[in-house]
């Protein structure tokens, strides 16, 4: 069996982590291939080795051959798809860049002409060296040559479903051509993105994408990008104009809850094979957009492709920070990863804060920025300090607390009473209530005194039937009491709500966000007011947001709005005071702790195995996940991994690990070089980490992730 | 001026030669009166320097003047207070801010200042006025588990607790004794911090400092005569230097100043609230210590306290466990936790426990976290896993942006409800709870239905599940909310059909619950034990070697003692005293007893007499005693007899002098004579150090008491009233009427005037030198 594969690896290339290397730095892994040299046929050869040879026939080739001139024909793009080719006369020692001269002069246009390239379609390549004569690169008078710009427009669709229409290379490697795009949008690290190839939309959606909003970055100057600088926190193109900073902010500011109906039409994966169809998509890191068949202003898709976000900082990220919690949003609203309903209601908890902060606080990234400067930031502490000084002061002087209170109604469940509800005079103070029999009796010593700190806060409202109570769990020795507060009205209910949610946290009344808990409990009530009371208050504030485009469609089902409102501000409570930074980061913490986080599934079938199987991919280990009962069967870590070989023929990937362990798998639903890619990247991504310096390795990215066909 | 000085709450006031100057700056609007005081005690002093200088300083002087008085008087009566110092800082007329003062900080200032205090001492005279009991503090009094309040907790205390208690309270002072000792021989030349204070004649210095040392304690009785003694000694030394110093940079950094006030203020008003438990935790042997925590000690501060005590090895397992008897569960606490929290959510009556002892599992997440991590896979090669393998695994699930929680995934035993079934369901751990699959549903994320999430319960182990309720297994997991303390029906118990399953989900548990913090707690915990490991190593002698735990360093001080009081240590109650008292007697025998705390505090009660001796070592520089018996004629008496008596045991136990310059070896032997003198009348026997365990803090008590305060409270025992009587004759009898809480006046102005002795006997060595 093992023959087998040995014979025909004469064509596989071959990827060994040496052993001693990845002890010592991690950072070299030794990669070897091991066929490279054996015979140069075609695809499986490296260029490095391959041209020094025919650098040689070509010399003597070129002492032999008296230089005749013939004509090389070349379709000039700019003249327009109708326009008939160019033609010039050549010889077979002339180097591109006399072609390019020649071409130039004989089209008579005057432009800029430096991102200009020939595109030699027969063999779907580049001639980039321009100081590489013709011979060298094999041309001969039947070339069709293309003679275009290597940057073109893109319709690009971002994480947030946004799409911007900008220009990107289509000569280097999809791996630089991101590193580009990263650049012109302001997202560090764009090792971790990728391009893939959109799902396809259906029909009836067409004229609404017609409608679409486009960003248009295609006026950017590419010179510009390649040189970023900061102006008002942002990269100095964005800066440029009004436009270009409404681009820039929906790029680094998070887009509003989607209408449930947005949710419920894009297309969701039903099956971890559908998600593995997905990963299909992705585009070869080491080959350019032309030649995997992308044209000037087609769609792609970019995404963080890698779940490894290294040196995620909220200061320089936000553009970054942005992107991926929308990419992290719409994996849990398109179930892409599982999560239980908890977790649902939290993450529905955030996106709603999320939302409300970043109304309240649009200018949060730039501002944020303007930290750097060292004087604002002193500024804004001595503001801080101001705020302290007087809230010192009154503490100080009048060291009255604030308090409630009011005429509630109690009941206690625990008590076996069938009198229900009885009303007392309440007061509120500090992290306690007590209460007593009327107001006039409220000098001396009350009935009860309950400390609420330690205690779980629950909502029962029902607005419609203006229904609020607040149910109490408090703890105590012989274990939690259970007791009901019935308030009266909304706006009882939210101060009363608000001043036991922060007495359940140890904070008092005086608390400076009690005024802002208030708030967020009467905007929840607000929006259960208008989930219930069908479209009549249309008008309701912006605030309210229809619960479902919280959560994923399985609630739309299951839950109708107004069941779904106590749930969430349930989740809310414990959130509402984060920044909205702070949120984000809540959010992509949540997210990355799932157990389904950071899987890519490619659907394999095993060596030896005569069923499919799914392969998952994460982060830092190979899954083998049965179709059938979705079981995790095995994993195997990267770091046990010695060596891998990837038979490109028969699509096969073979891996090593310590312990003599092997495994074999062919990839059913994506090519072997996507999973080849992403074993490599994540290795890679895992180097980062120990490398101190700032710029990325992209030779060593190349060489983990590169096939027989790498550059 | 004096009037102005003197009046408020009742306090000690120490005015300075500079108060032409204070006038001055006062008007200037920044002055600061100092206010320091006792919190528990409500003892006030108020002591007023030259508003020029910086707070720092006047801090440091009223800290001088009042600490040590304060802490004797303190760890005598009350085994049960705070180690705790007040400042009230005033702002003139305006704002008034309270400050507290941990121990630690004082510590530190101490040797920070010990320049300018030099000149200081000499400067400023004080006056005494009778504490009252300030409002504000009443509440936070003492808080002691178990105990109703203060007075209660002391008697319930046993003798030996006290001890603990009181050489815990004098530790800091002695350590900060040992600084000033240190500083004091090196104060040939002015530390650096004085720099602005022309460096103050030295023979000069002595000479006021003395002056001052007796009008403290004469203080006591008398305010008026006590400044008026004070004035004029130190206006001749130290009245410029101040002025010139403190005039320019006063005005230059009014507005900073005012804004860092506001900001201390705010600061100190939180600690002012700050609880105090006194807890008691019982070591691996059997024997226990007492320890004082204030709420914002983490679980961390007090190992690293206990490990001073114990001299342990300081290993990262070290914990403290808390146990509930009534429920029968046991919990360790994590090193970022505040201690007295769970501890205050125990019922009056709980036999609950602290326990200090190595937990292997407390950190073994870090130590092989593949055991975790990938307990999937066979245990083989989980065992030969490489230390590269497991440092990279914990870095994987603990270094990311998020904390990765084990996969955890099994079939468990449940009962809850308060139901008395056992019955099973298939759990599964996420960072966000535990859920189970409901019957008939898949495991998919979708369907599990949530069990229980963290925000509010902890994890314990149940003990003895099997009987007490006919659990399936005796490997049992209890989930319930802190601050339930008996049996209830919120109490989740889950049974897992091995230890190690157990372990696996107890600690996947506290990763969801405690994530990062966890892992923190892992590193300072390492860090620590490597130092002390490095140091032990060094340390080593013979006896102390062995003592990686608590246990054997004890064993050894027992049989130190066994020599010279074999009868005593034998007895029950005394182990624990012994494990207190014992540190003292190890140094003698080791070479350099390095947890001078420990041992240090004995000696304080002896102070006076004995200091000197320890601190310069040089048995030649008793002159001291003299000078204080001048001050405080009470004290002079002792003192003869103490000399003896210590003089005695150096016999038995070739003590101090040699070892190490270390204060806290000499202190040892002295203590043990005034025990005997005072407190010790009732116990039969004598010399022998040992004594202190018994009746510690009486030794001291007597000392200080005899000075000033007569009185003394309901703690003291019985036999130290009458050798106060006696004393009190002697003194003036104007004082004791003025005080509303003599004692704590008594210990303040006794205390300051030990302290000042022996500092003036120090620097006389200097001087000397």
């Amino acid at each position: 069996m093992y023959h087998s594969t040995k014979a025909v690896s004469q064509k596989s290339s071959h990827f060994r982590l040496a052993e001693t290397d990845k002890e010592e730095k991690g950072t070299n892994f030794f990669f070897d291939r091991g066929d490279t040299s054996s015979e140069g046929r075609g695809r499986t050869t490296h260029h490095k080795l391959l041209y020094p040879r025919e650098d040689c026939c070509e010399f003597s080739r070129r002492r032999l051959t008296s230089m005749a001139a013939w004509d090389l024909s070349v379709t000039v793009e700019d003249l327009g798809s109708d326009a008939p080719p160019v033609t010039i006369s050549v010889a077979s020692d002339l180097h591109v860049g006399g072609v390019i001269v020649k071409l130039v002069e004989k089209t008579q246009i005057k432009r800029d002409w430096s991102d200009h390239a020939l595109w030699w379609e027969q063999k779907q390549r580049w001639l980039l060296r321009t100081a590489w004569t013709l011979e060298k690169y094999g041309i001969h008078a039947d070339a069709r040559l293309l003679f275009m710009p290597q940057h073109k427009p893109l319709k690009l669709g971002l994480p947030n479903g946004k799409t911007v229409w900008l220009r990107a290379c289509f000569s280097n490697p999809v791996f630089q051509t991101v590193m580009g795009i990263c650049r012109m949008l302001n997202i560090r690290h764009p090792e971790e993105l990728s391009l893939l190839r959109p799902v396809e939309e259906k029909k009836k959606k067409k004229d609404k994408d017609l409608a679409e909003e486009i960003y248009d970055l295609t006026e950017v100057p590419l010179s510009s990008v390649s040189r970023p600088c900061l102006y008002n926190g942002m990269p100095a193109h964005f800066a440029d104009s009004e436009q270009m900073e409404a681009v820039y902010k929906m790029l680094s500011v998070t887009q509003p809850p989607p209408a449930p109906e947005v949710i419920a039409k894009q297309y969701r994966p039903a099956s971890v094979v559908d998600k593995a169809h997905i990963n299909g998509r992705w585009l070869d890191s080491s080959r350019c957009l032309k030649q995997q068949g992308i044209q000037e202003n087609d769609r792609l898709w970019l995404r963080f492709k890698y779940y490894a976000f290294y040196d995620m900082d909220p200061k320089y990220d936000a553009v970054r920070l942005t992107q991926l919690y929308e990419q992290a949003r719409w994996a849990i609203l398109l179930e892409d990863v599982d999560c239980t309903e908890e977790e649902m209601m939290l993450f529905g908890a955030l996106q709603y804060h999320i939302n409300k902060v970043s109304l309240s606080e649009p200018q949060m990234p730039s501002s944020s920025a303007a930290l750097d400067d060292l004087e604002s930031a002193l500024q804004s502490l001595e503001v801080k300090m101001e705020g302290y000084g007087n809230s010192a002061s009154d503490l100080l002087e009048n060291m009255t607390a604030p308090e409630l209170n009011d005429y509630l109604k109690i009941f206690r469940p625990k008590r076996l009473t069938l009198k229900g509800y009885k009303q007392y005079w309440f007061k509120f103070q500090d992290t306690s209530i007590s209460y007593f029999k009327s107001k006039e009796e409220s000098i001396g010593e009350p009935i009860q005194q309950i400390n609420l700190k330690g205690c779980e806060v629950a909502p029962d409202v029902n607005v419609a039937a203006q229904k609020f109570l607040i149910r109490l769990l408090i703890p105590a020795p012989e274990g939690m009491n259970e007791v009901y507060l019935r308030c009266e009205n909304e706006q009882q209910y939210a101060q009363w709500m608000a001043g036991c949610r922060l007495a359940s946290k140890g904070k008092s009344l005086a608390d400076s966000s009690f005024q802002s808990e208030i708030q967020s409990i009467r905007s929840f009530l607000a929006m259960q007011k208008t989930n219930s009371g069908s479209s009549n208050n249309a008008a309701a504030s912006d605030e309210s947001i229809n619960t479902h485009s919280l959560v994923s469609p399985r609630y739309h089902k299951k839950y109708k709005p107004k069941q779904l409102t106590p749930r969430i501000l349930d989740a809310y409570q414990n959130i509402a005071q984060l920044s909205l930074t702070d949120a984000l980061m809540r959010f992509l913490q949540i997210w990355q702790a799932l157990p389904d986080f950071g899987h890519s599934y490619v659907v394999v079938r095993f060596k030896g195995s005569r069923k499919d199987e799914v392969l998952g991919i994460a982060p830092n280990r190979l899954i083998r996940i049965d179709l059938g009962v979705g079981d995790v069967v095995k994993t195997w870590r990267y770091n046990n991994m010695k060596q891998w070989n990837v038979n490109w023929d028969i699509k096969q990937m073979a891996i090593e690990f310590e312990g003599n362990v092997n495994i074999a798998f062919g990839c059913v639903t994506a090519d072997c070089k996507i999973v080849h890619e992403f074993i490599g990247g994540y290795i890679f991504m895992s180097t980062r980490s120990r490398e101190k310096s700032d710029t990325l390795n992209e030779e060593l990215f190349h060489k983990l992730t590169g096939g027989h066909e790498a550059l | 001026m004096m009037t102005d000085l003197c009046h408020r709450e009742g306090g000690l006031f120490f005015s300075s030669e500079l108060r032409k100057n204070t006038v001055h700056a006062r008007n200037a609007v920044t002055g600061l009166d100092l206010n320091f005081r006792i919190k528990q005690e409500e003892t006030v002093r108020e002591p007023k320097c030259n508003p020029q200088q910086h707070t720092q300083v006047c801090l440091h002087v009223a800290v001088i003047f009042g600490l040590l008085g304060f802490f004797l008087k303190r760890a005598i009566f009350q085994g049960a207070t705070h180690v705790h110092v007040a400042f009230i800082l005033k702002l003139t007329g305006e704002s008034r801010i309270i400050t507290f003062v941990k121990m630690d900080d004082i510590d530190a200032m101490f040797s920070d200042l010990l320049g300018e205090m030099d000149l200081l001492t000499q400067s400023l005279g004080e006056e005494v006025v009778p504490p009252k009991p300030l409002p504000s503090t009443e509440q936070d009094i003492n808080f002691s588990i178990g105990f109703t309040g203060l007075n209660a907790s002391i008697n319930e205390l046993e003798d030996n607790d006290l001890d603990a208690l009181m050489a815990d309270l004098v530790a800091d002072l002695n350590a900060t004794e040992e600084k000033i000792a240190a500083e004091i021989q090196g104060l040939h030349v002015p530390p650096s911090s004085s720099s602005d204070l022309p460096p103050p004649p030295k023979g000069l210095s002595v000479q006021p400092s003395y002056s001052i040392t007796s009008s403290s304690s004469s203080g006591n009785n008398n305010t008026n005569s006590s400044s008026s003694v004070t004035t004029p000694s130190s206006s001749t030394t130290s009245t410029l230097p101040p002025t010139q110093s403190a005039k320019p940079t006063m005005e230059e950094i009014e507005a900073q100043m005012k804004a860092d006030k506001i900001k201390l203020a705010l600061e100190k008003l939180k600690e002012a609230k700050v609880k105090k438990l006194v807890v008691k935790v019982l070591m691996n042997d059997g024997s226990s210590k007492t320890l004082m925590v204030d709420e914002r000690q983490t679980v961390r501060e007090v190992l690293e306290n206990l490990f001073e005590k114990t001299h342990c090895d300081c290993n990262v397992d070290w914990s403290l466990c808390e146990t509930n008897h009534e429920l029968q569960l046991e919990r360790t606490f994590e090193d970022h936790e505040n201690l007295v929290e769970p501890l205050l959510a125990w019922t009056r009556d709980s036999e609950n426990k602290v326990l200090f002892q190595e937990r292997k599992d407390k950190f073994e997440i870090f130590k092989n976290p593949q055991n975790f991590y990938l307990w999937k896979k066979d245990k083989k090669s989980l065992k030969d896993m490489k230390d590269k393998d497991k440092e990279l695994l914990v870095e994987e699930n603990f270094c990311g942006t998020s904390i990765i929680v084990p996969d955890l995934e099994g079939v468990l035993f449940l009962k809850e409800d308060g139901k008395k079934s056992w019955k099973q369901r298939l759990f599964q751990l996420r960072a966000s709870g535990i859920y189970y699959v409901p019957k008939g549903k898949t495991k998919s994320s979708r369907d599990l239905v949530c069990f229980v999430q963290f925000n509010n319960v902890n994890v314990y182990y149940g003990k003895d599940v099997k009987n007490r309720y006919k659990a399936p297994t005796d490997f049992c997991f209890v989930l319930k909310h802190p601050q339930i303390q008996k049996e209830s029906q919120y109490i989740k118990y889950l049974c897992c059909d091995d230890a190690w399953t157990m372990n696996l989900w107890v600690t996947g548990i506290r990763i969801a619950k405690y994530g990062a913090s966890l892992y923190e707690n892992y590193q300072t915990a390492g860090r620590k034990a490597a130092v002390s490991a490095a140091v032990w190593t060094n340390r080593s002698t013979p006896s102390s070697s062995s003592a990686s735990t608590p246990s054997p360093t004890i064993k050894a001080k027992t049989q130190t003692q066994a020599n010279g009081y074999a009868p005593k240590s034998q007895a029950g109650p005394p182990n624990q005293g012994i494990g207190n008292l014992p540190p003292p007697p190890p140094p003698l025998n080791e070479i350099l007893p390095p947890p001078p705390p420990d041992p240090v505090f004995p000696p304080p009660p002896p102070l006076l007499s004995s200091k000197p001796l320890p601190q310069r070592q040089q048995p030649s520089n008793f002159p001291p005693p003299p000078l204080s018996m001048d001050s405080l004629p009470p004290p002079p008496p002792p003192l003869p007899p103490m000399d003896t008596s210590s003089e005695d045991p150096p016999d038995f136990l070739p003590p101090p002098p040699a070892p190490a310059g270390f204060s806290s070896l000499p202190p040892p032997p002295p203590p043990a004579p005034a025990a005997t003198f005072y407190g010790n009348a009732n116990r039969s026997l004598p010399p022998p150090p040992p004594d202190p365990e018994f009746l510690p803090p009486p030794p001291p008590d007597p000392v200080i008491l005899a000075p000033g305060a007569p009185p003394p409270p309901p703690p003291p025992p019985a036999p130290i009233a009458p050798p106060q009587a006696a004393a009190q004759p002697r003194k003036m009898g104007p004082a004791p009427p003025k005080r509303t809480t003599p004692l704590l006046q008594g210990g303040g102005g006794g205390g300051g005037g030990d302290f000042m002795s022996e500092l003036m006997s120090a620097m006389k060595k200097r001087t000397d030198h």
